[in-house]
C-alpha cells in the first residue's frame, strides 16, 4: 500500500479534517504571510539605531555604534552592523523599519509581553486563540498555517487546526505501522484530529521537500530556507509563524561583531536565504518581524540592557509600497524617556500588524477587525503596503 | 483512568513491570514515598572540583587559539551529558517515583538553562543534586533559597555580575577605568514572577530594582583567579557561593511594602524567606502543582486544597505534596496529563524496565525539543497538551518508537508485558494488536509505546 491508497483508507480522515476546519484543498495562494517572533526582547536601540538622536551618543555612552559601523537608512536611523544584508531589500524598496513600536500593554515580564503580542489583545488573557489562529478562522479555510520548529507557538494556537513541522524528524516512512497506529488514534478523541492533520501534512507539502528542507538543521538560517521551500509550493500552507530565542541580553551585549550583533547578523542572512529559496512565492509575500519589548534606553550595569518598553520590528516584503522607516520619534532626552527609563511607545504593534495582513490578503475591515480586535489604523501606516 | 495507573503515571514517572500488582491501595503507596527524606545522588559524575577545574580551563582558553577553545569547551559538555544521564538514570530506576517527580517538577518551576550560557552547562547537575533535590520534601524557603545561592543560578539570570550602583566596588571601578558598573535586574525579576509570587503577585518596577539592589553581593567564587571587582583571591576548589560586601548596594531597601535595613547578606535571605511566605506565592505555586498533577485546566478546589496546605504549613513542600494526593479531585476520570517528552521517554525506560538512561537518551530528548535542563526561557518547559501534542510531534514520537521497538537489547521480549503500564483494557483495539502474533514484535514494541493510551499520564 503506498502513501496515498492508505490516506484515502484512512477511515474518513480528510471529511474528519475538513469539519475540524483544516482547509487544505481549498487553500487559495494569493499572498503569504509570515510572522517572525524573537522571543527575549530585542533591544530595538541596538538594531535600528537612531545614530541621528542628539541624545544618543551620551544615553549609550560607551555602548553606542560608531557612524562609521552602520548601515544608514536616513540621517536619524540606521541599521545595525549585522543587519547590514537588508540593504538588499531596502534598496528593492521591500523594507519598512518602525521605531518606538510597543505592544499595547506596559510590563516588563517577558510571558505576559508574549502573550499580548502572540494574542493580539489588549492585556494577557488566559485562554484565548493565538492572533494568526483567528485570522485563518476569519479567512474560513482559505488559508493554511504552519509553524516551524517550536511546536505550535501561542499566535498559532487555537480552535483552527494548524500544520507544525520540525526539522528533526527522522523521515521514517512505514505505512503498515503508520496505519495502524492511526486506528489506535482514531479511538482517542483528544487527539486522533492531530495524528491525521500530521499524516496529511507529509502528503501535502511532500516528504522529499519536508527531508530536504531542513537537512536536521536548526537555527535562523536553515529554518527560513525550509520555510521557504514549504509555502513556496502549490497548497502549502501560507501562514507561517517562527520564533527565535537568545535576544535577552542582559550582560555584555556587545557591539559590532558582539554576541547580539551576531544573532542580527543570522536573522538578516536568514531572511536574505528566504527571499531567495521563495522564488516567484516572494512577489505575494509579507514578512513581519517582531519582539515583546524594548529594552532600557540605557545600559545596565553589566553591560547589558534590562527589560524596557518600545523597541523595532520590521516589514519586508514586494507588497510593501516602498522602503520606508516609519518613526514618531519620541527622542532620547531624559524627560522623553517612558517612566524616565525606556524608549516611549508611538506606535502599536497592532496597527502594524493589521496593516501588514491587510496589504497581503484580500479581507474586509469586519474581517480584520475579528483577527485583530481593537487594533486602530495608524495614520502613520496608512501608506505602508501597496 | 484505574486508580493504581493515576498513581504510577501521573503522580509517578510510569509503570516499571509488575509495579502495578504490587500495589494494593495508590494513596498510602504515594504517602509513604514521602515518608523518608529524599534520596540524595551522592556519587556524582564528576567531582565539585572536577567541575571547577574544567570550567576554569574553560575561562583560561578564551584567551587561546581556537582548538584550545573548543576542546575545553568540549570538556564542559562531556560534564554536562554525564550528569544528564546520571539524572535520567534516577527518573528511570526511582523506586520512590513520586519524589523523582517531584524533583524534576521543582527543578523546572526554579530552572536553569544550560543553553543560554556554556558555563551553566557542567553546573546544572548539581544544581538540580544540592539546591533542588534536598529541599522537595522540605521548606519551598530553603529550596528558593539554595537556588539564589547556587552558582548555575547566579550565572543563568546574570545576579553574580550584578553591582551596587553606589557600593565600594562600583565606585573603585569607576575611579579606575572610568567604566560605570551596576544593577542587572534579571534574576530579582524572575525571582518575583516565576519563583514566588507570580506575575499578578502586586510588585511593580521599583519592587524589581529594589530586590536587585537588595540581591547585590550574591555572586561566585573559584571561577578563575583575581578576576573582576571584589572576586577573592583564591581560585582552587570548588565554584562556590560567596558574598562580596564591597559590591553590596548600601542602605535600607523597600520590597512590596516592606522595608529591609541595611544588612548585607542577611538581607536576601530576609526578603527572600518573606517573598516565599506571601500568600501570592502560596497560590501561584499550587496553581502550578494542580496543574502538573491532575489537569491543564486546573480544579479551583483542588488548587484552594493546595494552597491551603502550604500556607498552613508555611511552605512544607511535604504537606503541600500530601494535599495534592489528598486531593479528589486527583483521582477523578478526567483528570489526566499529556505526557511531556521527558516524562514520555522516562516512561518507556522504565516500561522496558532499563537499568539507566542510554547515551541516546539525552539525543531523544533534544529531538523532541525537551532536551533536560534547557529550557528556552527562564519560564521553564510548559506541560500542557498545547505545548507538546502538535501533529508534528505526535509523529516525531511515532517514528522514534519505531526505532526504539526495532533495538533488540532494549526492548520487552513480549509486547503484551507494556500493557501492564497503560490504561488498556483487555479486548480493546491496543490489546488486541499487542496480541496479534501476525505484526513482528519489534513494531509491536512500537505500537504500544506509541500509541496515544502511552502519551497519556
Amino acid at each position: 500500500m503506498n502513501r496515498r491508497t492508505f490516506l484515502q483508507t484512512l477511515g474518513g480522515g480528510v471529511l474528519a479534517l475538513a469539519q475540524a476546519g483544516v482547509g487544505f484543498a481549498r487553500v487559495s495562494q494569493q499572498g503569504r504571510f509570515v510572522f517572525i517572533l524573537l522571543r527575549g526582547g530585542l533591544d530595538g536601540l541596538a538594531a535600528l539605531v537612531p545614530y541621528g538622536d542628539p541624545d544618543y551618543l551620551a544615553l549609550r555612552a560607551g555602548f553606542a555604534y560608531d557612524a562609521s559601523e552602520l548601515a544608514a537608512l536616513t540621517d536619524m536611523f540606521a541599521l545595525a552592523p549585522g543587519l547590514s544584508p537588508l540593504r538588499a531589500f531596502w534598496d528593492r524598496g521591500e523594507l519598512a523599519a518602525l521605531h518606538a513600536v510597543a505592544i499595547p500593554y506596559r510590563t516588563r515580564s517577558h510571558f505576559d509581553g508574549q502573550a499580548v503580542l502572540e494574542t493580539g489583545l489588549d492585556r494577557p488573557l488566559g485562554a484565548s486563540d493565538g492572533w494568526l489562529n483567528r485570522l485563518l478562522q476569519v479567512m474560513d479555510g482559505q488559508r493554511a498555517g504552519v509553524a516551524i520548529a517550536a511546536g505550535t507557538p501561542r499566535s498559532m494556537s487555537g480552535r483552527f487546526d494548524v500544520q507544525t513541522w520540525s526539522p528533526t524528524r527522522l523521515g521514517i516512512v512505514d505505512d503498515v505501522y503508520l496505519e495502524r497506529l492511526a486506528a489506535l488514534y482514531r479511538t482517542d478523541r483528544a487527539l486522533h484530529g492531530r495524528f491525521e492533520a500530521a499524516l496529511q501534512q507529509q502528503t501535502l507539502v511532500g516528504e522529499e521537500a519536508m527531508a530536504g528542507a531542513g537537512a536536521r538543521r536548526t537555527g535562523i538560517v536553515p529554518l527560513l530556507q525550509a520555510t521557504a521551500h514549504i509555502m513556496r509550493q502549490d497548497r502549502a500552507p501560507n501562514i507561517a509563524a517562527l520564533d527565535f530565542s537568545g535576544w535577552d541580553t542582559h550582560a555584555n551585549q556587545g557591539l559590532a561583531a558582539g554576541p547580539l550583533d551576531r544573532l542580527l547578523a543570522q536573522l538578516a542572512d536568514g531572511l536574505v536565504a528566504f527571499r531567495t529559496e521563495m522564488e516567484s512565492a516572494w512577489t505575494d509575500t509579507t514578512v513581519v518581524v517582531m519582539t515583546e519589548f524594548g529594552r532600557t534606553a540605557r545600559p545596565n550595569g553589566t553591560r547589558g540592557t534590562d527589560h524596557g518598553t518600545a523597541g523595532t520590528a520590521f516589514v519586508l516584503g514586494s507588497r510593501l509600497a516602498r522602503s520606508v522607516v516609519v518613526a514618531d520619534w519620541p527622542g532620547l532626552s531624559g524627560a522623553a524617556l517612558f517612566e524616565s527609563r525606556d524608549l516611549k511607545p508611538t506606535l502599536d504593534t497592532r496597527a502594524v500588524l493589521r496593516s501588514a495582513v491587510a496589504g497581503t490578503f484580500d479581507l474586509t475591515a469586519a474581517q480584520l477587525d475579528r483577527a485583530l480586535p481593537g487594533a486602530a489604523s495608524a495614520a502613520a501606516l496608512a501608506r505602508l503596503m501597496r | 483512568m484505574e486508580l493504581t495507573l493515576a498513581a504510577l503515571n501521573r503522580f509517578g514517572l510510569g509503570a516499571r513491570p509488575d509495579e502495578r500488582r504490587r500495589i494494593s491501595d495508590p494513596r498510602r503507596w504515594l504517602h509513604a514515598q514521602l515518608d523518608a527524606p529524599p534520596p540524595l545522588l551522592t556519587a556524582a559524575p564528576a567531582s565539585a572540583t572536577v567541575i571547577a577545574d574544567a570550567v576554569r580551563a574553560f575561562r583560561m582558553a578564551r584567551q587561546g587559539d581556537e582548538r584550545q577553545r573548543q576542546a575545553t569547551r568540549r570538556r564542559l559538555v562531556e560534564l554536562a551529558l554525564a550528569e544528564t544521564r546520571a539524572a535520567l538514570t534516577a527518573r528511570v530506576t526511582a523506586e520512590r517515583p513520586f519524589v523523582e517527580r517531584l524533583v524534576a517538577f521543582w527543578s523546572n518551576h526554579l530552572c536553569v538553562s544550560t543553553s543560554a550560557k556554556p558555563l551553566v552547562a557542567p553546573l546544572a547537575g548539581s544544581y538540580e543534586r544540592e539546591a533542588i533535590r534536598p529541599h522537595v520534601l522540605g521548606r519551598f524557603e530553603d529550596m528558593v533559597l539554595a537556588s539564589a545561592r547556587h552558582p548555575a543560578m547566579l550565572v543563568y539570570l546574570d545576579n553574580f555580575q550584578s553591582i551596587g550602583p553606589s557600593s565600594i566596588g562600583a565606585r573603585r571601578a569607576r575611579r579606575a577605568d572610568g567604566t560605570a558598573r551596576g544593577l542587572n535586574e534579571n534574576y530579582a525579576r524572575e525571582l518575583l514572577e516565576l519563583h514566588t509570587v507570580g506575575v499578578g503577585g502586586g510588585y511593580t518596577q521599583q519592587d524589581v530594582q529594589q530586590l536587585a539592589r537588595v540581591l547585590t553581593g550574591w555572586g561566585i567564587d573559584g571561577l578563575a583567579a583575581g578576576r573582576g571587582v571584589g572576586a577573592s583571591a583564591a581560585s582552587a576548589g570548588a565554584i562556590r557561593f560567596a558574598f562580596h560586601d564591597v559590591l553590596h548596594e548600601p542602605g535600607s531597601k523597600t520590597v512590596l511594602g516592606v522595608r529591609y535595613d541595611e544588612g548585607g547578606v542577611s538581607e536576601g535571605e530576609r526578603v527572600i524567606r518573606t517573598l516565599c511566605r506571601h500568600p501570592a506565592t502560596a497560590r501561584f505555586v499550587a496553581q502550578k502543582l494542580v496543574t502538573h498533577f491532575v489537569a491543564d485546566d486546573p480544579p479551583p478546589a483542588a488548587v484552594e486544597r493546595v494552597a491551603h496546605a502550604f500556607r498552613a504549613s508555611d511552605g512544607d513542600l511535604r504537606m503541600t505534596a500530601r494535599a495534592l494526593v489528598d486531593a479528589p479531585e486527583a483521582w477523578t476520570p478526567d483528570a489526566r496529563k499529556f505526557r511531556t517528552p521527558h516524562d514520555w521517554l522516562v516512561a518507556v525506560l522504565r516500561a522496558f524496565a532499563a537499568t539507566e538512561a542510554s547515551e541516546a537518551a539525552p539525543v531523544v530528548l533534544r529531538q523532541l525539543r525537551q532536551p533536560l535542563w534547557s529550557p528556552p526561557s527562564p519560564k521553564g518547559f510548559g506541560d500542557s497538551v498545547q505545548d507538546w501534542a502538535d501533529p508534528d510531534a505526535l509523529l516525531h514520537r511515532a517514528e522514534l518508537a519505531r526505532t526504539i521497538g526495532r533495538r533488540p537489547g532494549a526492548r520487552p521480549a513480549d509486547p503484551r508485558t507494556l500493557l501492564d503500564a497503560v490504561d488498556a483494557p483487555a479486548g480493546d483495539l491496543l490489546d488486541t494488536m499487542l496480541s496479534d502474533r501476525a505484526i513482528d514484535v519489534p513494531e509491536r514494541v512500537a505500537l504500544a509505546i506509541a500509541a496515544p493510551a502511552f502519551q497519556w499520564r
